[in-house]
C-alpha cells in the first residue's frame, strides 16, 4: 500500500519537475487558460521587481496579489534559485495531494459511520474503504492533467490550492482555528473562498456542545484573523491602495483578457450604460445567491456544499484558471458512492475532452494565424462552462436520489408499478 | 480677425446712422431670418469613399464662395482623403476627373474630423448639449433667426445613415434632434440635404416646422456614383452633388435663383434615382425663395435710430508694475550622478 | 490690401483708446534653404514675434503682432511655454542631420503651466481643446490617459526666476492625427500678415504636402529682454519644416519657384527683417553650382567645429524689381558625396509575432569617439501591458545598467507608461533596450472604427548633448532668429531627436456580437441557477408515471397479448 503511496508521489513529481526544466514551462506559463491576471507568476515577478524598486506595484495595472503574498513571494525570488523555486512549487503540489487525502480519509470514515447509524444495517465497509478513497483522490490531485499544467505553469493558483485543502482538512477535523486562519487567508486573495465558512461552521456546529457558541466562536475568529491580516498588510503597504487593486480588481472585473471563464467576452461586448448592472448580478450569481439554499439543502453532508461552492467559484468566478478547476475535478472519487446514481458523466467527460483540446487551437487561430476570431474560442469557452455546470448539477442530482435511495430502497416502483422520480 | 471685420463694419454703420439719422425704408428689411449656418457632415471613412468627402466640400465650397464665414461651418469629416498617402495630388480634392475644380482648395477649416466624427458629437452639436471647453469652432452658436443648411452624406438605408461604418444615426434620432433645436428656438429655418442611398427615409420622421427636406433618392433606390477617376481609382463625387454644385456654382451672392430651381437640379435622368422633396413642414413656396437664404450669408447688423456714443471706454488705465528680477535659464540636460557607482 | 489697412486702423484706435502704449513688439521672417548631401533640401521657414511685455492674463487680450487667439489661450490657461508642432513624415537623423525643432509624427503638445496653476489636469484638458479648435487638429483627444510629466527629457525653455519641477509640465503626442490643408490655414492666419504678404506666401498646402516631411510648429516661452536679464519678453515662433527631393530632376536644380509653386512678391510690412538664407558649404564640394541672382550678402559661421557658409537676401532689397525667385543652377552632375554622418540617432521596432505579446525594440547608435550621456523617454500607452522586469540594455553583448530611471506604470484608460532612463552609450556603439509587454484586450467601444488598422503608439525621445555641432541646425537657447544661431559656439549642443512611432495590431473581438453573446453567457448562468433552484426547493418524490391515451391504448394491447401468452403458458 504505502509503495503505491510512494510511486505515486514520486511519479507526480517527477513529471512536474521534468516539464518543468524543459522548454514547455514557458509556453504553459504564458497560456491565457492556466495564468489569469490574478495568478500569473510573470505579474508576480514584475510586481516583486517594481516593490524593489520602492514603486508601489499597485498603482500599476499588473500585480493583484495580496501585500502578504507580494512579501512572501519578495522572500521567494529573492533568496530561492531557478530549480529550487520549481521544486517548492512541485512539493507544494505534492502535499496539498497529501492534504486531500486526509481530508478524503477522514470524509470516507465519516460517511461510512454515518450510514451505520443511519441504517443498521450489517452491511460492513471493508475497512481499506477509507484508504482507497484517499488514495484515489491523491491520485486524481496528482495525474489531473489540469493541476500538472497549473504547476508547471508556476501560477499562484499552486499555493491557494494548498490553503483549500488544508481548509478542507482542517473542516473534517473540525479544528476551528486552522480552518479560520486559512479561509481567511484566502477570502484575503480571492474573495469568493469566504462562502466556504459556511461548510467550516457546520462542521463545527455539529460536533460542538452547543450550537450557539460554536457558531459565534466561529464567526469571532474568523473575522478577527482576517482583521489582523488586513491590518498586516495595510503595514506591509502603508496604505490601503492595495484593496482596489485586489478585491477591486475581482469585484469590478477591469481585466478583459480571456480566459476559461464566462466574464471576459460578456464584458468585452457589453453595452457601457449596462455594464455595471450585469456585473453586479454577475457577481451576486457566483458568490451570494447559492450560499443559503445549497447550505440548507446539504446541510446533512457539509463536504458536498464545500464541494459545490467551489464548483461554482470555480465556474462563475471572475478570473478561473484550470487549476481551479482541476482542484474540485480532483475531489470527484470523493463522490464514488453517487456515481451509479448519475446519468450525465460520458457527456460531460468529452464536452471536457474536447473543450480542453479545442481552446489552444481556436486561440491559436484567433490571436496568431488570424483565422478565426474571438468567437470562436468564446464558443469553447462557454461549452466548458456548461460541462462543468452538468458536471455539478448531475453530482447534486445524484445525491439527492443517492439520500432517496438510502431511505427508499433502490426500487422504483410503486404498489408493483413503473414509478419515476420527479423534483416537486 | 475675422470678428474684427465684424465688428468693425458694425460700428462704422452705427457710426454713419449716428451722423446722419437714416430713416430705414420699408423694403430694407426683406428676409426674415438674420444669420446663416451650415452644418455640413461627411459620415464616411475609408478610402473608397473618397467620393462622400468630395460631396462635402462641394458644398462647402458653395457654401464659402456664396458667403458663409468659416467661423458659422461646421464641417465634419470622417477621413483624411486630400492628404491621404493613396492621394496622387495632396491637398486637393477634385469633382471630376478633368479637375476642374480643387473642392478643398488652400483656405479650408475642418472643424470635426476624423474620429470626432460620430452620431453623439453630431447630435450634440445639433441640440447645444457640449461638452465644457468645447472651443467655438465646434459650436453651432445658432440662434432663433437663424437659417441653417445641414446636408448629410454618407451610406444609409432605410430609416438610417451609418457613421464611420461602425454606428448609425436613425431617422428617428434625427427628427428629435431636430424638435429639440426648435423648441430651444435654435434655428428659424432648416434646409436638409441628404444625399445617400433610400435617402427620403431620412427625413420622413420629421416633425417640426420650417424644415425643408431634400434627399438624393426615394426609399428603395440608391444614390449613384457620378464617375471614376483611374488615378485615384475609385469614384470621385455623387450625381446628385455634381448636378448641385454645378448649379451652385452659377450662383452669385447677388442672383436671384431659388430654391425651386434648386429642387430641380438633378431630373430623374441624370441622377438615376428620383429626388425626394418634403415641403409639408416647410411654411414658404420655395419658388419664391432665394438660394441664397440657405447658401448665401447675412451679415449680423443690428439696426438702430438711436445716437450711440462710442467716445473711448474709460478703462482703468492702471500701469502695470514690472519688477526687476534677475531671471535665468535652466540647464537643459540634469546633472548625472550614478545611482550605481 | 483695403482689409489689412482698415484692421490697421482699427486696431490703432483700441489702442489709442485703452492705453496709448508705443508698440513694443517686432516681427522676424526667415527662411532657410539648406541642401543636404542626400540630395533633398531642407526649407526651413521661422516667423518669430516678440513682444516686449510681461505673460499676464490682462496683457494678452490687446496684442498688435501677436496673435490674439493664441494670446487669449495663452492668457486663459496660465501657460507659461508651449510648443505644439503637427508633423507628417519621419525625419531621417543619419542623413538630414538634425532639425531647427525635432518633431514626432502626428500631433505633439508639450505645455509647462504657471507656477500658481493648481488644478494643472482641469488647465490642460482646457489648453488642448483651445488648441484643438484654434488648429483644427483633433487635439482634444488629449487627457490623462495620454499626457505625461517626464522629469528629465523636457526643460523649461523659458528664463524663469525659480527652480522648476517637472510637475507643471504636460506633454502628450498623438501619432495618429494627419496634418493637412485644415491645419495649415489657421497656422497661417496666426501670423500678421496672413499669407498675403511675405515668406507666407510661400506656403502652398499643395507644394508643402507633397514633400518628404513636413512639419507645423508653434512654440511659445519668455525670454530675456536685455543683457542683465532683469525683465522679460514674449517670443513666439511659428516653424515650417519641409523637406525637398532634388533627385526627382535629373540636373537636380532647384528653386523657389519650383518648391511652392511661385515666387515672392514682396517682404510683409510689418517685419523688421526678412531675410532668405541659402547654406551654400557643400557647394564645390558635394554639389556645383550657381545661385541667381546672387546674394546681397554671404556669411561664415563657425559653430561647434563647422564651418558653413551661407547667402544672405534680403527680400525687401530683391523685391522691389517684381517677383523674387532664388533658383541654383548645377553646372555639374553630382559628385561623389563627402557624407558626415550624424554622431546619434535611433531606431525603434517591435518584434515578436500575434496579438498577444511583444517585445519593444529601441536601438541607439553612438558614432563618436566619445562616450554620450542621454535621456530615453520612452511613452508607452496603457493597452500594452510593459514588464519592467524583463528590460535589458546590452551594449556589444553586455548588459549595461542604466545611469538613473524613472518609471511609472501605467493604469487601463487612466495613465500611460512612462519610463525615462539616462544611459551613457559608450562610444563607436550600438545600445539595445527591449522590453516585453502584453496587448491588451480593449471593450469594444473603446475600438475605434478602423480597428483592424491598429493602434498608434507615439515615438520615444532621445535628448543629449552633443560636443560638436556636427550637422547641428537649432537655435542657441538664447537665441530668438535664425540669425543667432550663425557663430553661436557654445559648450554642448542639446539635441532631441525621435523614434519612428510604430502601429499596434490589437486583438479585436467581433463587432456584431454583443447581443448574441449576452445572451449566450446569460443562458449558461441560467443552466446552473435553474438545477440548483429545483434542487435547493424541491424534494424526490416517485411518481406513477401517468400514460396520455396513446400510451394507454398502446399498453392495453401489449398487456392483452402478453396476457393471452402467459394463460397460453
Amino acid at each position: 500500500m504505502s509503495r503505491k503511496w510512494l510511486s505515486n508521489f514520486a511519479l507526480a513529481g517527477t513529471i512536474r519537475l521534468l516539464i518543468m526544466n524543459s522548454e514547455y514551462q514557458r509556453i504553459i506559463g504564458n497560456r491565457v487558460e492556466v495564468s489569469t491576471a490574478l495568478n500569473s507568476w510573470k505579474r508576480v515577478t514584475e510586481g516583486v521587481y517594481l516593490h524593489k524598486f520602492g514603486i508601489d506595484p499597485y498603482e500599476g495595472d499588473l500585480f493583484h496579489e495580496t501585500p502578504i503574498g507580494l512579501y512572501v513571494f519578495t522572500l521567494m525570488q529573492e533568496y530561492l534559485p531557478q530549480w529550487a523555486l520549481f521544486l517548492l512549487f512541485v512539493i507544494v503540489d505534492l502535499t496539498t495531494a497529501l492534504c486531500l487525502a486526509i481530508a478524503a480519509k477522514h470524509y470516507a470514515i465519516e460517511l461510512a459511520t454515518k450510514r451505520k447509524e443511519e441504517k443498521d444495517e450489517n452491511k460492513r465497509l471493508s475497512k481499506d474503504v477509507p484508504n482507497t478513497s484517499a488514495l484515489y483522490v491523491s491520485a486524481a490531485y496528482l495525474f489531473n492533467p489540469y493541476i500538472i499544467l497549473n504547476c508547471i505553469g508556476l501560477t499562484t493558483t499552486v499555493f491557494t490550492n494548498l490553503l483549500y485543502s488544508i481548509a478542507l482538512v482542517s473542516m473534517t477535523r473540525r479544528s476551528v482555528l486552522w480552518s479560520c486562519a486559512s479561509i481567511a487567508l484566502l477570502t484575503l486573495q480571492g474573495l469568493y473562498p469566504m462562502s466556504l465558512m459556511v461548510p467550516a461552521t457546520i462542521y463545527v456546529a455539529t460536533t460542538a456542545k452547543n450550537r450557539k457558541i460554536g457558531i459565534i466562536t466561529m464567526l469571532i475568529v474568523f473575522t478577527s484573523i482576517l482583521a489582523i491580516l488586513f491590518a498586516v498588510s495595510y503595514c506591509i503597504m502603508g496604505s490601503w491602495s492595495f484593496l482596489w487593486s485586489t478585491i477591486g480588481f475581482i469585484l469590478t472585473v477591469p481585466d478583459l483578457r480571456p480566459n476559461i471563464g464566462l466574464y471576459w467576452y460578456f464584458f468585452t461586448e457589453m453595452f457601457e450604460h449596462f455594464r455595471w448592472l450585469f456585473i453586479a448580478s454577475f457577481q451576486i450569481n457566483v458568490s451570494l445567491l447559492y450560499i443559503v439554499p445549497l447550505a440548507l439543502r446539504l446541510r446533512r453532508d457539509p463536504m458536498l456544499l464545500a464541494f459545490s461552492y467551489l464548483a461554482i467559484a470555480a465556474i462563475f468566478k471572475s478570473y478561473p484558471c484550470i487549476g481551479d478547476v482541476g482542484f474540485y475535478i480532483s475531489l470527484l472519487p470523493l463522490w464514488k458512492h453517487l456515481f451509479q446514481h448519475m446519468q450525465q458523466g460520458f457527456i460531460v467527460g468529452c464536452f471536457l475532452l474536447f473543450c480542453t483540446v479545442f481552446a489552444p487551437t481556436v486561440w491559436h487561430q484567433w490571436i496568431y494565424s488570424r483565422s478565426a476570431n474571438a468567437n470562436f474560442y468564446f464558443g469553447v469557452t462557454l461549452a466548458f462552462a456548461i460541462a462543468q455546470i452538468f458536471l455539478l448539477t448531475d453530482i447534486l442530482f445524484a445525491s439527492v436520489k443517492y439520500e432517496f435511495a438510502v431511505q427508499h430502497g433502490i426500487d422504483k416502483k410503486i404498489n408493483g408499478n413503473e414509478a419515476k422520480l420527479l423534483l416537486e | 480677425m475675422r470678428i474684427h471685420l465684424a465688428c468693425c463694419t458694425m460700428i462704422l454703420i452705427s457710426f454713419s446712422m449716428s451722423c446722419h439719422t437714416w430713416e430705414i425704408t420699408d423694403n430694407f428689411v426683406k428676409t426674415e431670418h438674420s444669420n446663416n449656418w451650415a452644418v455640413l457632415v461627411d459620415t464616411s471613412r475609408f478610402w473608397f469613399n473618397y467620393r462622400h468627402v468630395a460631396n462635402v466640400l462641394s458644398i462647402y465650397r458653395s457654401v464659402k464662395r456664396l458667403g458663409i464665414p468659416d467661423s458659422q461651418i461646421i464641417l465634419m469629416i470622417a477621413d483624411d482623403m486630400a492628404c491621404n498617402p493613396r492621394n496622387p495630388r495632396p491637398a486637393t480634392v477634385f469633382n471630376n476627373i478633368k479637375q476642374h475644380i480643387n473642392v478643398y482648395g488652400d483656405d479650408v477649416e475642418v472643424d470635426y474630423r476624423g474620429y470626432e466624427v460620430t452620431v453623439e458629437n453630431f447630435v450634440r452639436l445639433l441640440t447645444g448639449r457640449l461638452a465644457q471647453g468645447t472651443p467655438r469652432s465646434k459650436k453651432l452658436l445658432t440662434d432663433e433667426g437663424s437659417n441653417i443648411l445641414i446636408y448629410l452624406t454618407g451610406h444609409g438605408g432605410n430609416g438610417f445613415l451609418k457613421f464611420q461604418d461602425s454606428e448609425e444615426i436613425t431617422s428617428q434620432e434625427l427628427g428629435d434632434a431636430l424638435e429639440q433645436m426648435w423648441q430651444k428656438r435654435r434655428y428659424h429655418e432648416i434646409l436638409f440635404v441628404v444625399d445617400t442611398c433610400q435617402a427620403s427615409s431620412m427625413y420622413e420622421k420629421f416633425y417640426s416646422p420650417n424644415i425643408l427636406a431634400v434627399a438624393s433618392s426615394l426609399v428603395g433606390e440608391d444614390s449613384l456614383s457620378h464617375h471614376v477617376d483611374p488615378a485615384i481609382g475609385v469614384y470621385i463625387i455623387d450625381r446628385y452633388t455634381y448636378y448641385a454644385l454645378n448649379f451652385l456654382e452659377k450662383v452669385e451672392p447677388s442672383s436671384t435663383k431659388t430654391l425651386g430651381e434648386f429642387l430641380k437640379v438633378c431630373p430623374r435622368d441624370y441622377c438615376l434615382s428620383t429626388v425626394g422633396v418634403r415641403r409639408d413642414l416647410f411654411r414658404r413656396d420655395p419658388d419664391k425663395v432665394p438660394v441664397i437664404d440657405f447658401f448665401g450669408s447675412l451679415r449680423p447688423v443690428e439696426l438702430t435710430t438711436n445716437i450711440m456714443n462710442i467716445l473711448p471706454l474709460k478703462s482703468n488705465c492702471t500701469k502695470i508694475q514690472e519688477f526687476e528680477k534677475k531671471y535665468n535659464y535652466v540647464a537643459q540636460f540634469p546633472e548625472i550622478v550614478s545611482q550605481y557607482t | 490690401m483695403t482689409i489689412s489697412r482698415i484692421l490697421v486702423l482699427f486696431t490703432g484706435l483700441i489702442n489709442i483708446g485703452t492705453c496709448n502704449n508705443a508698440y513694443n513688439d517686432f516681427f522676424d521672417e526667415e527662411l532657410m534653404l539648406k541642401p543636404l548631401s542626400s540630395d533633398h533640401v531642407y526649407a526651413y521657414f521661422q516667423f518669430t514675434t516678440i513682444w516686449e511685455t510681461e505673460n499676464r492674463v490682462e496683457t494678452l487680450q490687446h496684442s498688435h503682432l501677436f496673435p490674439r487667439g493664441l494670446g487669449e489661450i495663452i492668457g486663459r490657461h496660465n501657460v507659461e511655454e508651449l510648443h505644439v508642432t503637427l508633423t507628417e513624415g519621419l525625419w531621417n537623423y543619419q542623413k538630414w542631420g538634425y532639425p531647427f525643432h525635432d518633431a514626432g509624427p502626428g500631433a505633439e503638445v508639450t505645455a509647462w503651466f504657471n507656477k500658481d496653476v493648481t488644478n494643472i489636469e482641469e488647465e490642460w484638458k482646457g489648453l488642448t481643446n483651445a488648441l484643438a479648435g484654434l488648429l483644427c487638429a483633433s487635439l482634444n483627444f488629449v487627457d490623462t490617459s495620454n499626457s505625461m510629466s517626464p522629469e528629465f527629457t523636457f526643460r523649461l525653455t523659458s528664463v524663469t526666476d525659480r527652480p522648476v519641477n517637472s510637475s507643471h509640465l504636460r506633454y502628450s503626442s498623438l501619432p495618429r492625427e494627419i496634418v493637412c490643408t485644415e491645419n495649415l490655414t489657421p497656422f497661417k492666419k496666426l501670423l500678421p500678415c496672413d499669407s498675403k504678404r511675405g515668406l507666407a506666401t510661400l506656403l502652398n498646402s499643395a507644394h508643402i504636402h507633397n514633400t518628404n516631411y513636413h512639419s507645423i510648429g508653434i512654440h511659445f516661452r519668455s525670454i530675456c529682454r536685455n543683457a542683465a536679464c532683469t525683465r522679460t519678453s514674449l517670443e513666439l515662433r511659428q516653424t515650417v519644416s519641409l523637406i525637398y527631393d532634388t533627385m526627382i530632376d535629373a540636373n537636380q536644380d532647384w528653386s523657389i519657384r519650383k518648391f511652392f509653386g511661385m515666387g515672392l512678391k514682396g517682404a510683409c510690412p510689418l517685419a523688421t527683417l526678412s531675410n532668405i538664407y541659402v547654406d551654400i558649404s557643400d557647394n564645390n564640394t558635394n554639389h556645383i553650382y550657381e545661385l541667381t541672382p546672387s546674394p546681397s550678402a554671404k556669411v561664415v559661421s563657425l559653430r561647434g567645429g563647422q564651418q558653413n557658409e551661407i547667402a544672405v537676401y534680403d527680400i525687401r532689397a530683391h523685391s522691389s524689381r517684381g517677383i523674387f525667385n532664388i533658383a541654383a543652377v548645377h553646372s555639374a552632375p553630382k559628385n561623389n558625396a563627402i557624407y558626415y554622418p550624424s554622431i546619434l540617432y535611433a531606431n525603434r521596432y517591435i518584434i515578436g509575432y500575434g496579438q498577444e505579446r511583444g517585445s519593444l525594440v529601441t536601438k541607439l547608435y553612438n558614432n563618436h569617439w566619445q562616450a554620450l550621456d542621454i535621456i530615453l523617454l520612452e511613452n508607452i500607452p496603457w493597452y500594452l501591458l510593459v514588464y519592467l522586469n524583463s528590460i535589458t540594455i546590452t551594449c556589444n553583448e553586455q548588459r549595461v545598467h542604466p545611469l538613473a530611471q524613472r518609471y511609472l506604470p501605467g493604469r487601463e484608460r487612466k495613465s500611460p507608461y512612462y519610463l525615462e532612463l539616462i544611459l551613457r552609450l559608450p562610444p563607436h556603439s550600438i545600445t539595445k533596450i527591449t522590453i516585453d509587454m502584453d496587448y491588451l484586450f480593449l471593450k469594444w467601444q473603446e475600438y475605434p472604427p478602423d480597428a483592424n488598422h491598429g493602434f498608434y503608439m507615439g515615438p520615444a525621445i532621445v535628448t543629449a548633448l552633443l560636443p560638436i555641432a556636427r550637422n547641428y541646425t537649432a537655435l542657441p537657447l538664447d537665441g530668438s532668429t535664425i540669425t543667432s544661431s550663425f557663430n553661436a559656439s557654445r559648450d554642448a549642443y542639446l539635441v532631441q531627436l525621435r523614434t519612428e512611432s510604430l502601429l499596434i495590431s490589437l486583438p479585436t473581438p467581433d463587432f456584431s456580437m454583443p447581443y448574441n453573446v449576452i445572451c449566450l453567457a446569460c443562458t449558461a448562468v441560467a443552466l446552473a441557477f435553474g438545477p440548483l433552484h429545483n434542487i435547493s426547493t424541491k424534494r424526490l418524490v416517485l411518481k406513477r408515471i401517468e400514460k396520455d391515451w396513446k400510451g394507454k391504448l398502446f399498453s392495453f394491447f401489449v398487456g392483452k397479448l402478453f396476457g393471452a401468452k402467459k394463460k397460453q403458458d
